[in-house]
């Protein structure tokens, strides 16, 4: 429901980029609500980093148009200085140390936590005075991971802050976010392809594909929404039928689709009569296999208009 | 305000960027300067030196790096472009000034010392040093805002259209230029043109320099307001 | 521990009704914050909440303001009532009716039960009281 007194976060209105050649974003209206944690999920170049670079004014939409907090963040100081994302490839200036960068963030962002990003340093192991310029992928992602969640932020953008990181450095970074939003509750903005690491983190999935949103959900209401039923051939046909299939896969007479739809103990019995066996599937293997079943359906359309020409 | 301010401090964060090398430049200038004229047999002529110019050019490498690091920088700071814009231009000409009054100072005590022992010309240059004193600050001031401007502008074309949009830019600027020099000389104009450059004082000079950093400042805003980290 | 087959706040609750029924969650006893379930199964806040808030609704956790999350008195017997009627539904009846298609009858039935206790060696489990 649109309520005037109390705009959403973040909202878009038919939002499309397009570059030279390419649709970055292809008409993507969305509402996100405040204080959650989001996962922006989608492949390399599906569009995640353009919609955070719209919402952020970094970057323009062709048309449409971007809110946060109701209003336009393009140029708008009041607006931007609520908001935190650091690019996955954010360039810093010549002369600039870890130290510097964090010297700057805690002269514009007012939330700034310095004792927060010294922990956090510490436990990156972040070469302080280093020229950024000289730190390794990993570092450089702490850099902007350190200035992400110590600025507090009313909406933190993460683009990809895991790049680089390695997994004992990815988990304190996960630990301390669930921990640092639990005291402090805001918008967080999680870009990921790594799905699977962030998966139980998020309280809503939005995932994007060539430019368009192909799913905007809670991640609870998602979880279980699809199975994998894995046995004979014939049995796993007669099981899935009614049912919408998302994937299939075959090795000689045995057959392992997963199907949409939530089991009840009727069906899980109905499986088990069948011979059949049923597996969870991950919110990482439901968005590929989402991804890729909207994929095939764009070739579909992509074949049949070539049919019509 | 407070954010544009804070713009400055963050450029200032290095102080070597703004304060330190160009103070080092304008010593060593000047101390290099006294060198080479201790070096050469005095002739009773007049030394002249440009060396005072060495720290303008320097703004205008800063002018360029302004643009091309800090600015996708300040972005991430969540700082608007106009903000950027007015706190570095600001943080600027806030230098520029300083150095202009410093300069004027010098220029008095060049006189005053008889071209620091030497009879040469530093500061106090012969055209300039009769001016009066705010003329004097006025045009070294406007000298390395517009070199800083130069700097800054094409740094944000770069950013804007890349090597594309340089290349353009110089073709334009070549084509307008060599396009004047014709007019000139098919219209016969040579004679008034002579005569125009010759009538400019300091003042008139500073406030052409002035006119073309105005035109500079509002370009490099516009092009500015749409440039992308 | 936490799974991808059904909602994570599901999990949760039932994580906490385990340690109840079980005994390490004593009665009048306090929970951990929803903040520390999140932070030490490394999911959302939001999402922890709602499984204790869950377990509030059903009377087997209670809020004391400004202190924390207590489990309510008389909260085992419930649950320890409530499993007991699920296990009926979920294992006895599916049994009963597996033994009647396949001929079986109680007395078999019971035969066949007092034998497996004897074999394998049953611990105390949550459900045998």
């Amino acid at each position: 429901m649109n309520n005037p007194t109390t705009p959403a976060a973040i909202e878009l209105r038919q939002v499309t980029k397009t570059y030279r050649d390419a649709t970055a974003l292809d008409n993507v209206s969305l509402r996100l609500e405040g204080n959650r944690i989001y996962g922006l999920l989608g492949r390399n170049g599906a569009g995640k980093t353009t919609l955070m670079s719209v919402l952020t004014g970094q970057g323009f939409q062709t048309s449409g148009e971007a809110l946060v907090f109701g209003q336009h963040p393009y140029e708008n100081d009041g607006v931007l200085s609520r908001i935190c994302f650091i690019r996955e490839s954010q360039r810093y200036p010549e002369d600039f140390s870890a130290q510097r960068a964090f010297k700057s963030a805690s002269l514009f962002f007012k939330h700034w936590d310095q004792a927060f990003a010294d922990q956090l340093v510490e436990e990156f192991q972040l070469p302080l005075k280093r020229r950024i310029k000289k730190l390794s992928r990993g570092q450089l992602s702490a850099v902007g991971v350190i200035i992400g969640l110590a600025s507090r932020a009313e909406i933190t953008f993460f683009d990809e802050p895991y790049l680089g990181l390695d997994a004992v450095a990815r988990q304190i970074f996960y630990d301390r976010l669930v921990e640092d939003f639990a005291a402090h509750p805001r918008t967080i903005i999680l870009s990921s392809h790594l799905i699977d690491e962030v998966a139980n983190l998020l309280e809503h999935v939005v995932l994007i594909d060539r430019g368009r949103i192909i799913l905007d959900d809670d991640a609870e209401a998602i979880r279980g929404t699809a199975v994998t039923v894995a046995g004979n051939a014939s049995a796993v046909q007669s099981f899935a039928a009614g049912r919408e299939v998302l994937h299939r896969e075959s090795l000689g007479s045995l057959a392992s689709w997963t199907v949409e739809g939530r089991m009840t103990n009727a069906e899980r019995a109905e499986a088990a009569e069948l011979g059949l066996e049923l597996a969870p599937v991950s919110l990482q293997q439901l968005v590929v296999r989402k991804t890729m079943a909207a994929t095939d359906a764009v070739l579909d359309t992509d074949s049949e208009l070539e049919v019509l020409k | 305000m407070n954010r544009v301010v804070n713009v400055a401090r963050m450029q200032l964060i290095n102080k070597w960027t703004f304060l330190g090398i160009p103070a080092i430049i304008m010593v060593s200038a000047f101390l290099i300067t006294l060198a080479i004229w201790a070096m050469i047999p005095a002739s009773g002529e007049t030394f002249y030196s440009g060396a005072s110019q060495a720290v303008m050019w320097y703004f205008m490498a800063l002018g360029i790096q302004s643009l091309t690091l800090t600015f996708p920088f300040s972005q991430a700071m969540s700082v608007s472009r106009r903000t950027f814009y007015i706190g570095t231009v600001g943080l600027f000409a806030t230098v520029a000034l300083a150095i202009s009054v410093l300069y004027y100072l010098l220029g008095l005590v060049e006189v005053a010392t008889n071209g620091w022992g030497f009879n040469g010309q530093l500061y106090a240059l012969d055209w300039i040093a009769t001016e009066h004193a705010v003329v004097q600050i006025l045009f070294y001031f406007i000298a390395m805002v517009a070199l800083f401007m130069i700097g800054f502008w094409f740094a944000t074309i770069y950013k804007r259209w890349q090597a594309t949009g340089m290349l353009v830019t110089w073709i334009a600027i070549a084509v307008v230029l060599i396009g004047l020099l014709g007019l000139t000389s098919w219209q016969g104009w040579w004679p008034v043109v002579g005569q125009w450059f010759v009538a400019q004082t300091p003042l008139s000079v500073s406030g052409w320099v002035a006119l073309f950093c105005a035109v500079l400042a509002g370009g490099s805003y516009l092009t500015l307001r749409r440039a992308t980290p | 521990m936490i799974d991808d087959s059904r909602p994570i706040f599901l999990q949760i609750a039932e994580l906490i009704e385990n340690d109840i029924v079980d005994g390490a969650l004593a009665e009048e006893s306090q929970v951990p914050s929803t903040n520390e379930f999140a932070a030490f199964y490394r999911i959302n806040p939001a999402t922890a909440a709602k499984g204790v808030n869950r377990l509030v609704d059903d009377g087997i956790l209670y809020k004391k303001r400004g202190i924390g999350m207590f489990v309510a008195a008389g909260a085992r017997s419930r649950l320890v009532a409530q499993r007991r009627d699920d296990f009926f539904r979920e294992y006895v009846q599916p049994m009963t009716r597996e033994a009647r298609k396949l001929g079986i009858s109680t007395a078999q039935l019971t035969e066949m039960l007092h034998r497996t206790e004897s074999t394998s060696d049953m611990t105390e489990g949550s459900v045998s009281r």
